[in-house]
């Protein structure tokens, strides 16, 4: 476990060092980098996934999970950008560990996108809702996820962290050079909707995140499934 | 039976994406990226008469205008001045080059409406089962869930409502609220439900053996012969990214945007690429024509 942990960790960090230093580079080898990023990211984690043998019910339990997280935006249709996938995603993590809360991120993103349409930005959704389960289900042991001060604010970091990379993929389709101004100006577009995706987060992280994390927990006791990963 | 251009394996047409998509990227000309979105419109009408780019033109138009407009006003690379504007100069490179992209940009998501048309969610599980067969049986056992799941939350929101919760009334923190309630209802439901699926999965069997998988789609000779010329194409295309007959120069000074000599014959097979679907559709239609 330690050794994904530490592949996926590196991985992260040659990215964001690369963005740094390099953001030339990365522009002008978009489709290089992207999948690269993708790979490092996913990869050591998926071929764990994929290795690991799993109890039927762990498997259909996730596949719940990842269905509820895509179908919850369908009662919220009605008020815009406020949708739970995020929470779902988040508090699903906590309970069930790293592992599954990439699993049910990322797979929600493709489900949805397989209904709604893909697009070349199904990755980084995939990337984005993976990568807000796997962080959360790492700290879910730390104090950061038991204090709910710092869940709340983990949801709300997670929101506009969301909103800015899901920017990018019109970036790396070439617009223009990767610089602050333009970073800023395309993501004052989507301001007010990444502001309100991570209110949405905090609201439903403090109302329901506790309950949400206790019947998972029931659950995880009543059937005697995800016993290893905490 | 799948006809035309859908009817190759899902192999081949996931390639025919990937170097199409590449193709875009690299190929930074005016007039072959002109020539690509055409090809590309062409190659959605005929498939399906244009009806899903029809849904989605509005987003296209608008991310296409939005980089056109703002890519001069932030890129200050350039010789030629056009205008000057609010003591900013607007050079003809940085219009060019914002055409480019916005080119670019609607050629891409003109291309993943045929995607969506073509890779239907059967074939993208399959490739998808081929690399992770794992992670594929959770995405089909989730895309089941979905529409029960949908139908589960209208029965769970009629009888909520007559115990006077809904989501009609009242302000957003109390819809919100009632919203989630829901969605909280439906978990405990489903994950209940789905405890019985698991059962049942491992009553038939699951787990005891390797998972063995029915092959949907089978590999003919008509696949070879397409994943041969596919190699071919991208090759030349590659050749001519290579070359750089293939993209306009902007800096130090702006190329002239006629095209010369090479030039012409790497249009024409990056045409022949992209246009691979009208030729197969267009087999079709004509041999309808003729018979009928």
């Amino acid at each position: 476990m330690a050794n994904e942990k530490g592949i996926t960790i590196i991985g992260v960090a040659i990215f964001f060092l690369l963005l740094v230093f390099f953001p030339k580079f990365i522009v002008q080898h978009y489709l290089l980098i992207s999948i690269l990023f993708i790979i490092a990211i996913l990869l050591p984690s998926i071929i764990r996934f994929s290795r690991k043998s799993m109890t039927s019910r762990e498997m259909v339990m996730l596949a719940v999970l990842a269905a509820i997280a895509g179908v919850s935006r369908v009662p919220f249709a009605a008020l815009p950008s406020v949708q739970p996938t995020t929470f779902v995603i988040i508090a699903s993590a906590i309970a069930l560990g790293p592992q599954s809360g990439l699993v049910i991120g990322a797979s929600a993103a493709l489900i949805s996108n397989m209904v709604l349409g893909q697009g070349p930005w199904t990755p980084w959704q995939m990337v984005c809702w993976g990568m807000a389960g796997f962080i959360a289900g790492l700290l879910a042991n730390t104090f950061f996820m038991k204090h709910m001060a710092w869940r709340l604010i983990y949801g709300f970091i997670v929101g506009f962290i969301f909103g800015w990379v899901m920017n990018m993929w019109i970036f790396f389709s070439g617009f223009g050079d990767l610089t602050l101004e333009t970073f800023v100006l395309l993501n004052t577009q989507s301001f007010l909707f990444d502001l309100a995706h991570a209110l949405s987060n905090v609201f439903f992280l403090f109302l329901f995140s506790m309950i949400w994390i206790k019947t998972l927990n029931r659950f995880k006791e009543k059937y005697g499934v995800f016993q290893e990963d905490g | 039976m799948l006809r035309g251009f859908r009817s190759f394996h899902p192999f081949v047409l996931l390639l025919y994406y990937i170097i199409v998509i590449a193709g875009l990227m690299m190929y930074q000309h005016p007039v072959f990226l002109t020539a690509a979105l055409l090809s590309i419109i062409f190659v959605n009408l005929i498939l399906d008469k244009g009806v899903e780019l029809n849904k989605w033109k509005y987003m296209i138009i608008f991310l296409a205008l939005f980089v056109f407009v703002f890519t001069p006003l932030f890129n200050q690379q350039g010789n030629i001045v056009l205008f000057e504007l609010f003591s900013r100069a607007f050079y003809l490179e940085a219009v060019i080059q914002g055409a480019m992209i916005a080119l670019t940009l609607s050629g891409i998501l003109a291309l993943f409406t045929t995607f969506n048309i073509i890779i239907t969610s059967d074939k993208f599980l399959y490739l998808f089962s081929k690399f992770f067969p794992k992670w594929a049986l959770i995405l089909m056992l989730a895309l089941r869930f979905m529409p029960l799941f949908r139908k589960r939350l209208a029965d769970i929101q009629d009888v909520q409502e007559m115990k006077g919760v809904s989501m009609k009334d009242g302000k957003l923190r109390e819809k919100a609220q009632n919203g989630m309630l829901f969605i909280q209802i439906l978990l405990t439901y489903s994950l209940e439900e789905a405890v019985q699926t698991a059962d049942s999965m491992s009553a038939r069997g699951y787990g005891l053996q390797k998972r063995s998988q029915y092959e949907a789609y089978l590999w003919k000779s008509r696949d070879w012969a397409m994943l041969v010329f596919l190699l071919l194409l991208s090759l030349l295309t590659l050749i001519g990214w290579k070359s750089n007959k293939t993209i306009l120069t902007l800096t130090p000074e702006l190329e002239s945007m006629m095209l010369q000599g090479h030039s012409w014959f790497y249009l024409l097979s990056w045409i022949l690429l992209i246009s691979l679907p009208i030729w197969t559709e267009g087999k079709e239609v004509i041999k309808w024509n003729f018979y009928k």
